[in-house]
């Protein structure tokens, strides 16, 4: 019985596909055949292939004409649909929202909001804390928008000082957001370990690195190779942390040394490490995303002003021209 | 500051022998702009007026102009130090630049078809000493084998669709000689049917003529009974042959020199299976399980300091 049911399986599948390439092979005992049929796939157009496609009983499967991988791609990228409105998840390391852009739903929608749970707790957070949720600490999310356009202001104000910039975000998948934001700001970034010492010990570890010189729109300027060879190592003029607790050594290097310092501050972290704290889930990839990008954009601004204002005066070091009424920088700026 | 370099004019005109050449402009010295922090003193935005009588204005110091003379024009009048990389702090710029390069080059073309695995062409990267001698920096193995995984990534897109830019961006971190390209030569059996193989073994050489005949064999000249004693190396000589049966289908022509009569014995093994080989490919499996296809690259051990040979320890003597 289980016989009879094999066969009526088997037979329908059978006579359903045809007969398969691969055992007609093994009967096949012609040598010289299955090279002619590789050659096939490789050149497209064979004389031989053609006219023996009339007898089907050989090889009716690679007979058939397969087109290139260059024109199937082609084909396909004429003929692929177009998707409708779709969550990108990179829409905000690619065209992050500028400050004024920042809303309490936007923050909401990138998970700002969750801290840890509340026995993790630092509580010098107590001002950033909205509530308790099945256990875990609410951040309350007018104060980040608040604090996160402040950070924003700090930033475009020493972009448009012509000051440098460090973007640092050593956890996993924070690299992106970071490089981004320092592209836009026109400065520095840190996607891994900082180098305890980097700042108190400059010359040690990064007397190697490459400086330059530039002018005031930023234009490299030559012949200070020789100035720069004997001169002390670059120290950040603000430094944006992503992720304060990991990188204890690095805000306490700022500290010593006075580099202003701004970081996201999660529930379970202490806000006096940093000196502008962005009260938000560090641990959220989006979020982090969302900080950067803002402040990366702010920083952006803070750019374009600065070559605005070199534009319209001449140069930056020069002092305004209030005396004389003359508010054209103002008016560049403003447009 | 300036112009601290020009010769200060007196109000009375200068004596004629003096001419006065303007120099050419130079470099002021950088830390004059104050670049070290490049916003607190390189560049002042706004100012503010504190004074609040008129009558201060007279006492104050004349206003400075700073309108260009005409032998300042060639001197920039700004200038910081900024970083040359953005991964100026990372320690390591150029390594990180090159690796966010090659990620963003691989982002972008990520949805091209890929090769299937056997037609990727095969290229090997530099090594890590070579690329830390390109890169000048002491860049970790585990991180330079994160751009050696994007490389490979970039490889495998198809090589009809493959694009230009990328071609060039892989071509830095290509070895200069690509030892994949390095293909043995192919022996075949010359007029008068005679097909010569190489084979090594510890310092000797063998180098062997076979040709298909009634299984005559000569080891320099002479028979191989008179070249070696032991029966054991007259066997392993033309072991390729006795494993495959083909004793008395084949004649034997050597020549072997160096080494001992173990070391050209069984140089003869792998010479008279090379040869057989190119006689009859078929025979490969079976020349591989008698063990006749593979280099055997043991060498004689080194003598140690301290020791009588390579191990032997010198004999305990008491005091």
């Amino acid at each position: 019985m289980i016989l009879r049911q094999l066969v009526i399986r088997q037979g329908q599948r059978a006579l359903i596909f045809p007969a398969s390439q691969r055992w007609i092979r093994s009967l096949n005992t012609e040598i010289g055949k299955t090279d002619v049929t590789q050659k096939n796939k490789t050149h497209e157009v064979d004389l031989d292939c053609i006219g023996s496609q009339t007898d089907a009983s050989a090889t009716p499967i690679e007979k058939t004409e397969e087109p290139s991988v260059a024109s199937a791609y082609k084909t396909w990228l004429n003929q692929r649909s177009t998707l409708g409105p779709h969550y990108e998840p990179h829409a905000l390391v690619n065209r992050p929202p500028s400050p004024k852009d920042v809303t309490l739903e936007l923050l909401m929608a990138s998970q700002a909001h969750l801290g840890h749970a509340t026995s993790l707790w630092k509580p010098q957070n107590q001002r950033y804390i909205f509530g308790i949720h099945q256990g875990i600490h609410i951040i309350s999310l007018d104060i980040t928008a608040a604090h996160l356009r402040r950070a924003a202001k700090v930033v475009e104000g020493v972009c448009e000082r012509g000051g440098l910039v460090l973007f640092v975000g050593t956890r996993e998948g924070q690299d992106r957001c970071v490089v981004n934001a320092a592209k836009l700001a026109g400065g520095c970034h840190l996607f891994e370990r900082w180098i305890p010492g980097s700042i108190t010990n400059g010359q040690q570890i990064l007397g190697k690195c490459k400086m330059k010189v530039v002018d005031d729109l930023d234009n490299e300027l030559e012949g200070y190779e020789e100035q720069l060879i004997d001169r002390p190592t670059l120290k950040p003029d603000l430094v944006i942390c992503m992720n304060p607790l990991e990188n204890y050594v690095l805000l306490h290097e700022c500290g010593l040394n006075g580099i202003p310092t701004i970081g996201v501050i999660d529930t379970d972290a202490d806000p006096t490490w940093v000196t502008y704290p962005i009260p938000a889930n560090d641990d959220s990839l989006r979020c982090v995303n969302l900080i950067a990008g803002v402040l990366g954009k702010a920083g952006e601004e803070g750019q374009r002003r600065r070559r605005a204002m070199v534009l319209a005066r001449g140069y930056t070091n020069q002092p305004s021209d209030e005396k004389t009424g003359d508010t054209s920088h103002r008016s560049a700026i403003a447009s | 500051m300036r112009a601290a370099w020009l010769p200060k004019l007196g109000s009375q005109p200068l004596p004629p022998w003096i001419s006065f050449q303007r120099q050419a402009p130079r470099r002021p010295d950088i830390s004059l702009f104050g670049a070290t922090q490049g916003f607190r003193r390189g560049a002042v935005v706004g100012t503010r007026r504190f004074a609040t009588s008129s009558t201060r204005n007279g006492i104050a110091a004349p206003e400075i102009s700073f309108e260009l003379k005409d032998d300042q024009k060639g001197i920039p009048r700004y200038a910081r130090v900024v970083p040359a990389s953005p991964s100026y702090f990372t320690g390591k710029p150029d390594f990180t630049d090159n690796l966010l390069s090659l990620q963003e080059l691989l982002r972008k073309h990520q949805t091209l078809p890929a090769a299937p695995p056997g037609q990727v062409p095969r290229i090997a990267w530099k090594t890590l000493a070579q690329y830390r001698l390109l890169v000048g920096e002491p860049v970790k193995a585990s991180k330079y084998h994160k751009i050696i995984l994007l490389l490979q990534r970039l490889n495998h897109i198809h090589p009809s669709l493959l694009p230009e830019e990328v071609k060039l961006a892989m071509a830095p971190y290509k070895r200069d000689i690509n030892p994949h390209e390095n293909v043995a030569n192919q022996h075949t059996a010359d007029r008068f049917g005679r097909v010569i193989g190489v084979g090594r073994r510890k310092s000797s050489t063998a180098r062997v003529w076979l040709v298909e005949g009634d299984g005559e064999v000569l080891v320099n000249g002479r028979p191989l009974i008179s070249t070696f004693p032991r029966v054991h190396d007259r066997e392993s000589a033309i072991w390729a042959l006795k494993a495959t049966g083909r004793i008395d289908k084949y004649n034997v022509w050597a020549l072997v020199e160096g080494g001992g009569t173990t070391g050209q014995a069984e140089a003869l093994t792998l010479g008279v299976a090379k040869a057989l080989l190119v006689h009859e490919p078929s025979l490969k499996p079976a020349l591989r399980r008698a063990g006749c296809i593979t280099r055997d690259p043991r060498r004689v051990e080194r003598k140690k300091p301290g020791k009588l040979k390579a191990r032997k320890m010198p004999a305990w003597v008491k005091r």
